[in-house]
């Protein structure tokens, strides 16, 4: 706008000419005088007027920046030194300069006794209106800015700045220098005092903050962006950082040793968010992490051993909110928790031990005992990992660990003097929750309990025991009618599928259908007697047909039906043959059982007997007496089972029982102890079949391998099913190595390689 | 109560009827085990027992229609892993006779 009143041309202006009304003009801008719109027009005119008239010797040419020839440095700066002043402005750049300098020495002579408030509210207050000041004459020295300071920068001379900045370096020369060490003592004596409680103007402290953000630019490079925070950091962030060091250094070890550690926790956790605070309202965003840092020193790692000591007492007085407290503190510092993982994983384990211990031998024959203690253990510690711990993985994985270790290895286990108790007794109890009693849960509950069984589950090590027992019980509930629900057996069974895979379950379902396609079966055989011409079966008479190969039941020994039994089995394998090809039956008389009405004593009682037991009452309607040999003969029962079927016939005869309905068919005390000592024994032939097979597949894949190796990878592959013992693993390699499946490798005597 | 008075009208019924034995049977429940009647209990051409589906058909879930099959030979088979064996040799894998099929499990 300026350049139609002063066209470009050869009019010389010398700076005298227009300094005097441009510094008077300078003068009342950072007098904070005010200015109309015409006069800042006619100062910032001055500066162009001078800046575009021509001067020095004369090649007066070229003007404009498009028109100057480019050149290497060492040339540009002969030109200078011979004068090529084609831009005009060293010289107006020198007076504002020296104005700036005079101006702030005399600015310095009111400040530089002034302590504490008085030196901060003086820095502050001058520091804003000298800034804004200087952005009004860095506005005035534009056209200067805009062509003689960026070519000399351009050319890279030192020392030249734009106009604002070379304010700011002045500032700093003149003002800061010699202030410094006040201003910053001053702003962290007030920060102190916030930190004691009293109430500070933070505009003071953020005021120097700013200037010395802004103070940080960067000299070698004046065109870059920004301030580079080296003022900030230099002269107050670090002084700051040592300060909040010492100072809550005092204050902890003070309060720590006035007062217990759960007060100190909290008084921690508010100065950390006071510290926060204090970063956002007044510092600059920078120191937010450093800060962090210090006091987290300061405050927490410093202590840690003292947290670690409080922890286990926190923990064995259940004070959950003061865990979570420290758990928050202490996980702000970097591989603090690990010393708080091992102590909780100590601590539960030994509570679970203790808990089982206090059940004493109950738990050893009580699975309902057994497995609700653990649960409550798992259960109040997965609360707090979750409360208090925020679920953070250490902390599940050290529950796991610990509840895996106390579930598989307590005084219950030790008693039976086997880790496969737990398993076993953990399938006793699904058997109790899953059978028909009276004290049967409702649906929902009955859900939700099989859903903790499953928690206990995933710690069990050996899983296969668990399988072998819950299958038997699961067999002896479905053939003997005494699921309390289909639906909740069905539920069970796709849990354990879910944890444990399809091939853990095939069986139990293989069971669970072949009750289904048995009902049907027993429908149609009914519908088919109905329907023939032949006269309808004496007895009520039902059949379940199971499929063999999934059920852990073993064949029957031999046995001569009697005559009274003939007609029934008759028909209905004439029945069966009927309706498939290719099968043959088998049968489980141990498992078949009935129902006899006695008509010799006063009372009418029913009696519900076993097959073995009803061929021997019904021998008694030909005879009043036999001997235990003719017994044996007429039934071909073997004579040691006659007598264990003799044994169990109570002795009706005298004993007065007010019961019509007598189950007669109780196993023996001597029978279920043997029954499961064979599941036992049955578990360990199963393993090596395992193993084995484990062995084989390891060695197809990787042909030759060395003994630890096959070893690691053994024990790897079933971990999930159970824990093989390492010379079980031995016998194994050697069974396999005598079929030929593997050899050892000549000269290398821990080294195996497979055979195809 | 009920339950007693049931068995002694029970009772009743029965000594009109019929001369006093000690005991008279009333309800059998009979527990059976099927299996494929076979002389070998793996099926020789996927190595699983025939008791269970072949592995083809346990991975389609097809397990319940996964038959056996004897040929004339009275050699047995899963069904549909000699399906597939016919195909490329009609013979039987066990004993090199043309395979005739005997009949087919149900």
């Amino acid at each position: 706008m300026s350049r139609g009143q002063n066209p470009h041309g050869l009019k010389q202006i010398e700076l005298d000419q227009i300094w005097d009304d441009l510094k008077s003009g300078i003068r009342s801008v950072y007098r904070r005088q005010s200015m109309t719109r015409q006069r800042y027009m006619e100062l910032y005119t001055h500066v162009y007027n001078y800046c575009t008239s021509v001067h020095g010797q004369g090649q007066g040419a070229g003007v404009s920046g498009q028109t100057f020839p480019r050149s290497g440095g060492t040339r540009n700066k002969a030109r200078q030194a011979t004068g090529g002043a084609q831009f005009v402005g060293h010289e107006l750049y020198k007076r504002i300069k020296d104005f700036l300098k005079q101006y702030l020495i005399n600015l310095l002579k009111d400040g530089q006794d002034l302590l504490d408030e008085q030196v901060l509210q003086f820095y502050t207050r001058q520091w804003e209106d000298y800034q804004f000041s200087s952005k009004v004459l860095d506005g005035i020295c534009a056209y200067l800015n805009r062509h003689w300071v960026r070519r000399e920068c351009d050319e890279g001379s030192k020392g030249i700045y734009y106009i604002y900045s070379l304010a700011l370096i002045t500032w700093r020369d003149c003002l800061f220098k010699p202030l410094n060490k006040q201003v910053t003592n001053a702003v962290l004596k007030l920060i102190e005092k916030e930190r004691n409680g009293e109430t500070i103007n933070t505009r003071l402290v953020s005021g120097v903050i700013n200037c010395y953000v802004e103070l940080g630019l960067n000299e070698d490079d004046p065109s870059a962006k920004g301030p580079t925070l080296g003022v900030y950091k230099d002269h107050f962030e670090n002084p700051f950082l040592e300060d909040t060091e010492r100072y809550y250094t005092r204050e902890s070890m003070e309060f720590l040793r006035q007062n217990p550690v759960t007060e100190y926790m909290k008084k921690a956790e508010m100065r950390l968010k006071e510290e926060q605070k204090r970063v956002q309202t007044y510092l600059h965003e920078s120191t937010h992490d450093v800060l962090a840092k210090v006091c987290e020193r300061v405050l927490i790692e410093k202590h840690l051993e003292i947290f670690h000591f409080e922890f286990q007492n926190l923990l064995d007085t259940d004070k959950d909110d003061d865990l979570g407290r420290m758990y928050m503190l202490v996980s702000r510092i970097v591989d603090g928790l690990g010393e708080l993982k091992i102590l909780l994983e100590t601590h539960i384990y030994t509570q679970g031990q203790a808990a089982i211990e206090r059940c004493g031998e109950a738990a050893l024959n009580d699975p309902k005992v057994y497995v609700t203690t653990i649960l409550d253990v798992h259960k109040k510690y997965n609360a707090l990992v979750i409360t208090a711990f925020t679920n953070d993985a250490g902390f599940v994985a050290a529950l796991d660990k610990a509840c895996g270790r106390f579930i598989n290895n307590n005084s219950v286990t030790k008693m039976a003097n086997s880790t496969s108790k737990s398993p076993e007794l953990l399938a006793r109890y699904c058997d109790l929750l899953l059978k028909k009693s009276s004290k049967n849960p409702e649906e929902a509950e009955l859900e939700d309990t099989l859903n903790q069984v499953m928690i206990v589950f995933k710690y069990i090590e050996d899983k296969d025991v668990f399988q072998k027992f819950y299958s038997k019980m699961l067999a002896k509930r479905l053939v003997q009618h005494m699921s309390a629900s289909d639906d909740a057996e069905a539920s069970m069974i796709s849990k354990l599928k879910q944890a444990c895979g399809f091939e853990y379950t095939s069986k139990l379902q293989r069971m669970f259908q072949d009750i289904g396609v048995s009902k049907d079966l027993n429908e149609q055989f009914k519908r088919h007697i109905q329907e023939s011409a032949q006269e309808p079966l004496d007895i009520d008479f039902s059949i379940q047909v199971l499929s063999s190969g999934s059920w852990p039941f073993q064949q029957s020994c031999s046995f001569t039906l009697p005559v009274e039994l003939e007609r029934s089995f008759q028909r209905f394998t004439t029945f069966y043959s009927g309706r498939h090809s290719g099968r043959k039956l088998n049968w489980l008389y141990q498992m078949s059982k009935g129902e006899i009405v006695t008509n010799c004593f006063k009372n009418r009682y029913t009696l519900q007997a076993s097959t073995f037991q009803m061929a021997v009452l019904l021998l008694y309607n030909g005879a009043d007496t036999f001997t235990v040999q003719q017994l044996s003969d007429s039934t071909q029962i073997k004579l040691i089972i006659i007598q264990l079927v003799v044994w169990q016939l109570p002795i009706f005869l005298v004993f007065q029982i007010k019961k019509l309905r007598v189950n007669i068919n109780v196993p023996m005390k001597t029978e279920v102890k043997q029954e499961q000592e064979s599941t036992h024994k049955h578990i360990e032939e199963d393993r090596k079949l395992l193993i084995q097979a484990a062995i084989v597949r390891i060695m197809k894949m990787r042909k030759v391998l060395k003994h630890q190796q096959l070893l690691g990878e053994v024990l790897n592959q079933l971990s999930a099913r159970f824990k093989p013992r390492v010379p079980v693993i031995k016998k194994c390699i050697d069974i396999l190595i005598e079929k030929e499946y593997l050899e050892r490798v000549d000269g290398q005597k821990d080294t195996y390689s497979y055979l195809a | 109560m009920a339950d007693e008075m049931d068995v002694d009208r029970d009772g009743d019924k029965e000594t009109t009827s019929k001369p006093e034995k000690m005991f008279t049977l009333k309800k059998w429940n009979l527990v059976a085990m099927w299996s494929w009647d076979v002389e070998c209990d793996t099926c020789a051409i996927c190595r699983v027992q025939v008791m269970d589906a072949c592995l083809r058909c346990q991975s389609e879930n097809k397990q319940d229609d996964c038959v056996v099959v004897w040929g004339d030979c009275n050699h047995s088979f899963h069904n549909c892993c000699m399906s597939l064996w016919v195909k490329q040799n009609n013979r039987c894998p066990l004993c090199q006779q043309e395979w005739v099929v005997q009949r087919i499990g149900k």
